[in-house]
């Protein structure tokens, strides 16, 4: 397995199902995910996707700077280290962000997020 | 156990910088043959590769001030996922730079923790 690319093409799903419609972002989460989101802990699909879809705003638009990953051990997991820009909608600046993610294999071959921790970065 | 959580993060954070700033060289005893530092996006493994370019890096002295860490338990059992934002002061330049830094820490024998993942990035702009 190609952990790069398995990366690169989780963070643009991940990102653009984001900023299209945050509530289709269920899928990959499970009821023993964990979003630390702006120090708030949250935990499950449906308290993290109700926390998401209740953020103040509208519109966004992520664009991403880096990602970095790398194998979390034996159990196939991935870390997935992100930084970029957040653009809201109506705001002049955009906001810059890190966020880390950890992915682990579903039976079907796919990928969900155990752990997830989003921070804005400020000057 | 959440406040346990929380506990190891903060102490291991301050270790961590702690050694960083002030006996960098030390730091090799937090990372072990299987771990994985990717620093500024160049990947090295292993506590004598790691060690090395940590010492490598351009500058003698160095200050780091945490402004967050969030912990989460990890799918280990007793692993930890801790992400850290800050500031790194380096002697003769004006203005610091701006650092984000994930670690996953696995308990080791004895009781302690050692590092089996860390990413760090310069947070520009």
């Amino acid at each position: 397995m190609d952990t790069d690319a398995v990366s690169k093409a989780f963070v643009e799903h991940y990102y653009s199902t984001f900023d299209a419609n945050r509530a289709g972002l269920a899928g990959l989460y499970q009821d023993q995910s964990m979003l630390t989101f702006e120090g708030q802990k949250i935990q499950g699909s449906q308290s993290i996707v109700a926390k998401l879809t209740s953020l103040p705003f509208q519109q966004c638009q992520h664009q991403i700077t880096t990602v970095d990953c790398q194998p979390s051990g034996p159990a196939g997991g991935m870390l997935v280290f992100v930084s970029g820009n957040l653009q809201l909608q109506g705001e002049q600046h955009a906001l810059k962000f890190s966020q880390m993610f950890h992915l682990m294999p579903t039976p079907q071959g796919s990928f969900y997020v155990l752990n997830d921790i989003f921070r804005l970065n400020y000057a | 156990m959440e406040e346990h959580l929380e506990d190891v993060g903060k102490t291991f954070v301050s270790h961590y910088y702690n050694l960083f700033d002030n006996d960098r060289s030390s730091l090799a005893s937090l990372y072990q043959p299987s771990s994985v530092l990717t620093f500024e996006g160049q990947k090295i493994q292993g506590v004598d590769n790691i060690a090395t370019k940590l010492k490598q890096l351009p500058f003698d002295q160095c200050h780091h001030v945490v402004s967050t860490i969030d912990c989460q338990p990890s799918s280990f059992v007793g692993g930890i996922m801790v992400f850290v934002s800050g500031s790194l002061q380096l002697p003769g330049e004006e203005h610091t730079l701006r650092f984000s830094q994930m670690f996953q820490l696995i308990p080791s024998r004895g009781g302690s923790y050692f590092v089996q993942n860390d990413v760090f990035r310069l947070n520009y702009g």
